[in-house]
Order: structure tokens, then C-alpha cells, then sequence
């Protein structure tokens, strides 16, 4: 077997490997985002329709040169 | 006028067809006259096609690679030609107000490194806002405790509720005192001469955001080492080469520098997809306005370090560009009323979706010619053109870029294994986005690298 050859064979099962692995990989990350909690998940369409959610935040006290606001705040 | 242009282009259709149905009329009289298989001749029909295509493909790509690294070492020559950014003291004190806006969401482990990279700024004029998009760790708090820190800068922490990168920024946007406004991402780290190097491509009227440089800081294992390079190379070669044509497809996340009357003639940001970013650099130049990348002005960014968050931020790439692409459709066929974002959109679509469906042909058609019919060194030729691309193109990078040289052999893992999984997932990716399946933002994890 010569050079070429044997490097020929590596490449074809790395790229066989690399392709199963690529499906297995994509596969294993769709089953971890499904079973991940939805509760905060950012949806593209969120915004549109849902009402504004406050917090309650700590603000403290303003000083110096720096502006902390709570947009949120009425 | 019109109809008799249909009607030629009916009559053309129907020749094509035509000579296909007598073709394929004769080949099966020959066949059948030989006693030869149907299934060959069809395997045989769909093998030369296949290579045929395959070869169009790499021609396309080896012009591509040549136009690409052309046109980027032209703005390579016109940039060291402008020099690093200097101003007389008149001009420092005359500099133009910028506001950095810094949208959060849970990076309470990086966000006080983010925040104190931005008041190390070698600039004299410029506030910060930080807005945090309702996270549900310290990421305001710990905002908080460095703008506590700041003397000299004007900080602001805005808390709001969640609602998406896009809102955040546009937030910003509407609270922004500046003329110009830099938006980053909560993870990054920027380079103290970003500003001075931004600002001064602004005297020109016609310019209206400028892109800054993208560097991985956590260069820890393979992955990432293998996505430093991914990113030099495609800042050095791909966003360069669309910088000496100032028409720069993506203005990237952790670092833009906008005209402030700009972003509001377009509407700011769109919620609507998940690549904000490309939608609205598109938007922007549907309004023919130009956009310019400027390498010195650098922001460090984490990069996912295991596959599956890599596939993660793949996959909301792939399907936000996509979005962002099928929202300015109509200019992949309209040359003359699209104008340059024909030519974007379709290089787009080839680096999006035509090169990685050709990438996985490829594979499965080598595999099958390998094992089918022994004809193995084909695959080592075909792997052993593009690894040279790829290693050609990379030391160009390297240089240009004044990147460690070490990055360099990572391109030929980067073609024997990184980009076959990750083009896998893009064409799934792609596959969901054309079905219209529901997905999320994919938030991903920090390690603290800033």
C-alpha cells in the first residue's frame, strides 16, 4: 500500500466518522434543547404581544457622575 | 413584448425536455438492444452529474478564494496606507460624542470585565449603556457595582423586561446622547483604540457604520483554537474583501459603530429574526449606504468550547441569516432595483446554503465512490485542494492579521472534521428554517475568560 493510499483510507474513515458524528452531534443537541425548562427561553416573537413584566429591582441611591435607572420604574 | 418573452422561454423549456425524453428514449433502446441494466446506466447518469456538479463547485470556489483574497489585500494595502488613528490635540477635543451600548442578558459572569474593558477607552468623549434585558442573574447588580467605580465616564444601568437582544438595543439606541452609537454584546471585551479607530471613517457623509475586528479569547482546546482561525479567516479575507467595496454583509454583534441619525432613518433593530445584526446591516445597504470593517478596532469574545453549544450558536446563526435573507428576497431577483445586495445575497446564499449542501454531497459522494468502486483517491484529491485553500488562505490571514502563526495548522482539522459537522448542521438547520419550526435565542453558557 502506498502513500497516498493509506492516507486516502484515514481520510475516508475520519470522513465517515466526522459525517455520523455531525448527525449524532446535532441530534444529541435538538434532545438537550427539548428537554431544557421553556420558562426563560427568548422567543423571536415575544414581544409583540405580551404585557411588560417589572421587577423589582434594587436601585440605589444616585451619586457621582453615574445614572442607574429602572426603566421599568413608573 | 412580454408574452412573446414567455412564449420563448416556454419554447426553450420544452426543447430542453424534449431532447431529455429522446435521450433518455435512446439510451434505453441501446440498453435494451444490449442486454445491458437500466439501474447502471441511471447510477452511472447521476454519478457524471454529481461530478460535474461537484467540479462546478470547486471552480466556483477556487475563483472565489482568489477574487476574495484579491480585493481583501487591496484594502489590506489601503489600510496600512490610512495608518493607526492619530488627532492633534485640537482634534481630540473636538472628537464627536459615542455611546456605547452594552445589551446584557444573564452575563453576570462576564459583565464586569465587559463593562471595565469599556472605561479603559483611549477616547475622550463617551458615555455607556448598559442594558439589561431582564436577566434572572446579578447581571444588573454586578453592572451596578462598576458603574459605582466609574469617576470620569457617564454610565448607565438600565434594567428592562426581557424582550430580546433587538429591543435591547434599540433601547439603547433611544437613550443614546451621542451622534454615534456602538453596540456590543455583554461578553466582549474591546480594544482601547476602538473608538479612535471607528470615528474617523465617519467624515465621510456616504458611511454609515463601521465593523470592527472579531478575535477569540478563550483559545483553550481544540474547538476553540479551530474557531480563531474560522474567525481570522473570515474577517481577514471575507469581511475585508467587502470592505474594499464598502459593502460589508454583517455588522457583527460584539462590535458596530453606527451613525446615530442612520439607525433611526431605518427603524433600528428588527425582532423579527434572530441575526439582528445581518438584517439590519442589509437594511442598510438597501439604502445605499456604505459600510466599512476596520481590523484595528478589536473585540474578545468567548466562543462555545464544547460541540453541542457550538452547534447551538451555529444553528441560531444559520437560521437568523437566513431569516434575515429571505426578508430582502426580492432583491435576489431584481439585479437593477437591488442593486449590490444581489450580489451580497447571493454570496450569502452560497456560503450559507449551496456550499454546505455541496460540502455534504461531497462527502456521501465520495464515501460511495470509495467504497462502491474502490476509487479512494479521488476523496484524497478532492480533501487535499481544498486543505491546500484552506492552509494558503490561512497563512495570508495569519500575516495580514499579525495572528500567532500556531493558529495555522489548525486548518487542516478544520477541514477534516470542523467543517463537516458544522455544515451538517447548518444544512439541517436550514431544512427547519424552510419547514417554519419554532426555535428559541439558545442562550449560551459563559466560562469567565474576559
Amino acid at each position: 500500500m502506498d502513500l497516498i493510499s493509506i492516507l486516502a483510507t484515514v481520510i475516508l474513515t475520519t470522513t465517515i466518522a466526522t459525517v455520523l458524528t455531525g448527525f449524532v452531534a446535532y441530534s444529541a443537541f435538538k434532545l438537550r434543547d427539548k428537554r431544557r425548562p421553556k420558562k426563560h427561553a427568548q422567543h423571536v416573537h415575544q414581544a409583540d404581544g405580551d404585557q411588560p413584566i417589572f421587577f423589582s429591582r434594587y436601585v440605589p441611591e444616585q451619586s457621582g457622575r453615574h445614572d442607574t435607572t429602572n426603566i421599568n420604574t413608573p | 413584448m412580454v408574452k412573446r418573452k414567455h412564449v420563448a422561454l416556454w419554447l426553450i423549456i420544452g426543447a430542453l425536455f424534449a431532447s431529455l425524453g429522446v435521450t433518455a428514449y435512446l439510451a434505453y433502446r441501446s440498453i435494451h438492444a444490449h442486454g445491458g441494466s437500466l439501474w447502471v446506466l441511471l447510477q452511472n447518469g447521476v454519478l457524471t452529474a454529481v461530478s460535474l456538479y461537484l467540479l462546478l463547485i470547486l471552480i466556483l470556489l477556487v475563483v472565489r478564494y482568489g477574487v476574495v483574497i484579491l480585493c481583501s489585500f487591496m484594502d489590506h494595502l489601503e489600510s496600512i496606507q490610512r495608518g493607526p488613528a492619530k488627532y492633534t490635540e485640537a482634534e481630540l477635543n473636538s472628537l464627536p460624542m459615542v455611546s456605547l451600548v452594552v445589551p446584557a442578558y444573564n452575563e453576570g459572569l462576564v459583565i464586569q470585565p465587559a463593562i471595565r474593558s469599556l472605561l479603559q477607552m483611549d477616547y475622550p468623549n463617551y458615555e455607556i449603556i448598559v442594558i439589561d434585558d431582564g436577566s434572572t442573574d446579578d447581571t444588573y447588580e454586578k453592572a451596578l457595582v462598576v458603574a459605582g467605580e466609574s469617576v470620569d465616564i457617564p454610565i448607565r444601568v438600565i434594567t428592562k423586561r426581557n424582550a430580546g437582544k433587538a429591543e435591547a438595543l434599540n433601547t439603547g439606541m433611544s437613550l443614546a446622547k451621542g451622534e454615534f452609537i456602538l453596540n456590543m454584546d455583554g461578553d466582549s471585551k474591546l480594544s482601547s483604540n476602538t473608538l479612535k479607530e471607528c470615528v474617523r471613517h465617519f467624515s465621510d457623509p456616504r458611511v454609515a457604520a463601521v465593523a470592527g475586528n472579531v478575535k477569540v479569547i478563550n483559545r483553550s482546546n481544540i474547538w476553540s483554537r479551530i474557531q480563531a482561525l474560522e474567525y481570522v479567516e473570515g474577517l481577514a479575507m471575507a469581511r475585508k474583501a467587502q470592505s474594499y467595496a464598502r459593502v460589508v454583509n454583517i455588522i457583527p454583534g460584539p462590535l458596530g459603530m453606527f451613525r446615530k441619525s442612520v439607525l433611526q432613518e431605518v427603524g433600528g433593530y428588527d425582532h423579527r429574526t434572530f441575526a439582528e445584526d445581518c438584517d439590519l446591516t442589509l437594511k442598510l445597504l438597501v439604502n445605499g449606504w456604505h459600510i466599512i470593517y476596520e481590523a484595528r478596532a478589536v473585540a474578545w469574545v468567548e466562543t462555545p468550547t464544547s460541540l453541542l453549544n457550538l452547534l447551538k450558536q451555529r444553528y441560531r446563526w444559520t437560521r437568523g441569516i437566513l431569516q434575515a435573507t429571505a426578508k430582502h428576497k426580492w432583491a435576489l431577483w431584481h439585479p437593477r432595483k437591488g442593486g449590490v445586495n444581489f450580489y451580497i445575497l447571493w454570496y450569502m446564499i452560497f456560503e450559507g446554503i449551496i456550499w454546505p449542501f455541496s460540502n455534504l454531497l461531497s462527502n456521501v459522494f465520495f464515501i460511495y465512490v470509495s467504497l462502491q468502486y474502490g476509487l479512494i483517491v479521488l476523496l484524497f484529491y478532492w480533501w487535499v485542494q481544498l486543505t491546500l485553500l484552506d492552509l494558503i488562505a490561512a497563512t495570508y490571514c495569519c500575516i495580514i492579521e499579525d495572528e500567532d502563526p500556531a493558529i495555522i495548522p489548525y486548518a487542516v482539522l478544520f477541514r477534516l472534521v470542523y467543517i463537516n459537522i458544522i455544515d451538517i448542521a447548518k444544512v439541517l438547520a436550514t431544512i427547519e428554517e424552510w419547514r417554519g419550526l419554532s426555535m428559541t435565542w439558545g442562550k449560551l453558557d459563559r466560562e469567565g475568560s474576559l
